[in-house]
């Protein structure tokens, strides 16, 4: 690397600096994109039929039609502009999900981890508690209970993994409300609250950051899954997880119809758990200092 | 013949792509049956000479000149193999940290049986004799208990002493000590201190034994070796290197420390700090001469040459024979609070109890941490509380500044009872009280710049502040307490151990508090530093008029400092009294041991801290 370009490295902050977090962030990004442009990028209407160009196969195999760069399904629908339509629902469910549980996962933790004593006991004993349904039999009552639709996968998502963020991050809250910077903010007059949003929070952020990303990518799979079974979008809609239901029948004849739509699934996924990674390694402080020490 | 030999042994590392030496050209020679003392301040290079022997040099370290020897072999370039049958059984070592030393998953006896297996006793019922007399000879009762005890069951001094069966075991011929009561209490340092120097006496033993308390090695080594910087800068026979050093950084060394009889001296205190790795490549002359009070142009040239200043006593510096001029004068003794308008703080019988443990049906049992406690704090009186760890100080801290909620009594402040809990009670805290913790690392918010920590306080405030306003009060509060103002947009873990303490002070002092609460602020701070924040808080006194409950274990800080002191044993405050009185002639048989637990001023005394200990739990 040439000495300017070392130097401009410098500048940038140490979590931009990390392959796993550029790669992350590039699929991320591209996946993203694909969903708050696709009408502008797909090139056709993911429900238009084209019944006399069905099944037809990806641009690399004999008999492609230029017109269908990935080819049809067996209704003739463009499955390129049904993959970039799906990023929609895919990113939708993940950003509002990982969000929603982070949000309650997180000031649960905060309040437990501060305030100890009873709430935490209470907190910590509903957590177990949640914790001792499998995520998936919990979630398929949830959506028994609640009925399909996007709402509710996301719903289901929030109310299901809550827990992962509020037991990771209470553990680190308790170390950090255990530090005298904590009880000396108390000292000069801090409230509660602001003790908690200016002393506790900014050294728990960095985990919260990485918790998120690693969530979206939870939250991308159980979407697939919960479509795929058709408990999430209606059948108008297209998500990746119905057109891997979708192409199950042609499985012989046209496999890329399925492998597309799992490698679109698999890429966003690696995307998210990369950026997550990396961004542990990069932020959390104990970590580099067991590295540099 | 000598036993361990170094002769112009240099370590040295490459950081940042230079050469730096953290031990230069060392030079001695111990014998068998002696005991040298290795007396430094942190950074010297002290436990690199531990680490030399055991060729466990931390990485990037290396041997880069001279040599180490050990009975006439080359401990450097020695083969692991042979290095492997000396350690443990010629060789052996007593490490900082009682706790972490033993392995928390073994029980002691299955630790020890470890140890005796691999020196060769075979049989099994010999090596639990062999355990058991070994407990013996370092006073540890119920033996065949304690086998079967985990780590974590026994106390820091307990463990330290377990260590040192194991270290003298083998009955090797030399023991390296390294700092073995710095984690302990001051009582239980007596005692283990006497217990290393009676296992050297009855095994012919020599001992490296690694300390910063000067006066500590001057009671109990034979010969001493005074290190700063990585270079050896005076050697001599105990007594003689502390009655009458003759370099200026083991005199100013000697004077920063305060004492706890004779006349009341000023303390010595030296500016700055002692240079780092990095930092010693500025200096071509003495490593000392920035902070000397002796220094002459020659000093910053070249590097001074050793010169022999008496019998078996030696020192590098151009000025040895000036040294004796660096004096403190007597002071008069610490001047009592004004006692105009009343106390500021009174604390009547107060009680703190912890619930312990006790399960389901079963009856909890319970803990006074504090009993029954009263003590009232007078306008600019600085009052000492003085114990061992577990004698409830820290509690009795918390309880007057409010992290804790007494269980009986009253706390008033501002003619208010202040421990309801309501807002009026928080108020009449905030005008009245603040706190300085004891470990900056942990009371500081790494991720708050310093002008920000400093000034939190405005923060908290009903009007909002400008970051201007508090960057200026910010850099007043510096210029106070003696940092430079660039400090103010610097994050902690980019100051020293010594700044970080003043920025801890800094922030208490920022709403200009009636009382400070410090616990225990100078316990891990070096001699040097010490001084410094001693004779800081003495001046800022005098400039603004507070009046502070000063919390520790160091009896003779809490003589500087403290017109008035309170001795605390098992929660209760056991003695009371002028600070002078209290310890020129002290009532109860707890303070008598905690006094005598202190080395005397003069080395020649006689220390005798166990017989105290004895009378106590008699």
């Amino acid at each position: 690397m040439s000495a300017a370009a070392a130097s401009a490295m410098r500048i940038l902050p140490a979590w931009m600096r990390s392959g796993r977090v550029i790669i992350g962030l590039l699929i991320v990004a591209t996946v993203v994109a694909c969903a708050l442009f696709a009408p502008w990028l797909a090139p056709h209407d993911p429900e238009e039929q084209d019944l006399l160009a069905q099944l037809l196969p990806p641009f690399w195999q004999s008999g492609a039609d230029p017109l269908y760069p990935l080819g049809t399904d067996a209704l003739g629908r463009c499955v390129l502009s049904r993959l970039i339509w799906g990023a929609r629902v895919a990113m939708t469910v993940a950003v509002i999900a990982a969000f929603g549980a982070m949000i309650l996962g997180a000031i649960l933790a905060h309040v437990a981890g501060y305030l100890g004593g009873a709430v935490d006991w209470t907190i910590s004993r509903a957590v177990d508690v949640w914790m001792s349904f499998p995520p998936v039999v919990l979630s398929l009552i949830l959506m028994t209970g609640l009925g399909a639709g996007v709402r509710n996968v996301i719903l289901a998502i929030i109310l299901v993994d809550w827990t992962r963020f509020c037991r990771v991050l209470r553990s680190e809250v308790l170390v950090i409300a255990r530090k005298d910077y904590v009880a000396a903010a108390r000292l000069v007059g801090f409230s509660h609250t602001r003790t908690l949003l200016r002393e506790v929070l900014p050294a728990t952020v960095p985990l919260l950051i990485t918790l998120l990303s690693i969530e979206m990518a939870v939250a991308v799979i159980v979407e697939a899954i919960l479509s795929y079974v058709g408990m999430s979008v209606e059948a108008n809609i297209p998500a990746w997880g119905q057109m891997i239901a979708d192409a199950r029948r042609e499985i012989h004849h046209a496999p890329w119809g399925l492998v597309l739509p799992i490698l679109a699934i698999l890429i966003t996924v690696l995307g998210f758990n990369l950026l997550g990674d990396g961004l542990r390694r990069t932020l959390d402080v104990r970590l580099n200092q067991t590295r540099e020490g | 013949m000598s036993l361990l030999v170094a002769r112009g042994l240099t370590v040295s590392a490459t950081i940042a792509g230079k050469t730096v030496q953290a031990l230069r050209e060392l030079d001695f020679a111990l014998a068998p049956g002696r005991m040298m003392g290795l007396v430094g301040e942190s950074g010297a290079g002290k436990s690199m000479i531990g680490r030399t022997i055991a060729q466990v040099l931390p990485p990037g370290f290396r041997v880069s000149g001279g040599s180490l020897t050990f009975d006439g072999r080359d401990l450097v370039t020695m083969d692991a193999r042979s290095r492997r049958d000396l350690l443990g059984k010629d060789i052996a070592f007593i490490p900082q940290e009682p706790l972490s030393a033993l392995n928390p998953v073994f029980t002691i006896g299955q630790q020890i049986d470890e140890h005796l297996a691999r020196l060769g006793v075979c049989d099994r019922g010999e090596r639990r004799e062999r355990a058991l007399a070994m407990f013996d000879a370092v006073h540890l009762p119920h033996g065949a208990d304690l086998l079967t005890k985990y780590p974590h069951q026994l106390s820091g001094g307990m463990c330290q002493r377990v260590l040192i069966a194991m270290a003298f075991a083998s009955r090797p011929r030399l023991v390296v000590a390294d700092e073995p009561t710095t984690a302990l209490d001051v009582t239980i340092q007596a005692r283990i201190v006497q217990l290393i120097r009676e296992m050297q006496e009855k095994s012919g033993t020599a001992v490296v034994f690694i300390t910063h308390d000067l006066k500590l090695a001057a009671q109990i080594c034979d010969e001493i070796l005074v290190l700063y910087a990585g270079r050896p800068v005076e050697r001599g026979p105990a007594r003689t290197v502390f009655a009458s050093p003759t370099h200026p950084y083991t005199r100013c060394l000697q004077l920063a420390n305060p004492n706890l009889s004779g006349p009341r001296r000023a303390l010595h205190s030296l500016p700055e700090q002692m240079p780092g790795l990095l930092g010693q490549l500025a200096l071509d002359g003495c490593r000392f001469a920035p902070r000397c009070p002796l220094v002459e142009d020659a000093c910053r040239r070249a590097e001074p040459p050793t010169v022999v200043t008496g019998a078996d006593h030696a020192a590098a510096c151009l000025r040895a024979a000036s040294t004796a001029s660096i004096a403190a004068p007597a002071i008069g003794t610490v001047p009592a609070g004004t006692g105009s308008g009343g106390p500021l703080v009174t604390v009547d019988a107060v009680t703190k109890r912890y619930a312990l443990g006790g399960g389901f049906l079963s009856s909890r049992r319970h803990f006074d941490a504090v009993k029954g406690v009263s003590l009232a704090i007078a306008r600019n009186e600085f009052v000492g509380v003085v114990g061992e760890s577990g004698s409830g100080k820290s509690t009795l801290a918390k309880l007057i500044v409010g992290l804790e909620t007494p269980t009986a009594g009253s706390i008033v402040m501002g003619g208010r009872d202040v421990t309801d809990g309501s807002r009026l009670a928080r108020q009449a805290r905030l005008d009245t009280v603040q706190m300085v913790f004891q470990d900056p690392q942990s009371a500081l918010n790494p991720r708050r710049r310093v002008a920000s920590i400093v000034t939190q306080a405005m923060e908290a405030g009903a009007r909002a502040t400008t970051w201007d306003e508090r960057l200026a009060r910010a850099r007043e509060l510096l210029r106070e307490i003696g940092l430079p103002p660039e400090t103010a947009t610097r994050y902690p873990s980019q100051l020293s151990g010594g700044q970080r303490q003043r920025v801890n002070i800094a922030r208490a002092l920022c709403t200009t508090p009636k009382v400070l609460v410090a616990d225990e602020i100078v316990s891990g701070l070096d001699v040097s530093v010490q001084a410094q924040l001693l004779n800081l808080l003495l001046r800022l006194r005098d400039e603004f008029g507070f009046s502070m409950l000063f919390i520790s274990h160091d009896l003779s800080v809490v003589r500087y400092l403290c017109s008035r002191v309170l001795v605390m044993w098992r929660g209760e405050v056991v003695e009371t009294g002028p600070t002078e009185t209290v310890f020129a002639n002290p009532q109860h048989p707890y303070t008598r041991m905690l006094l005598a637990a202190v080395p005397p001023d003069d080395p020649a005394a006689a220390w005798n801290p166990l017989d105290e200990v004895e009378r106590l739990t008699a």
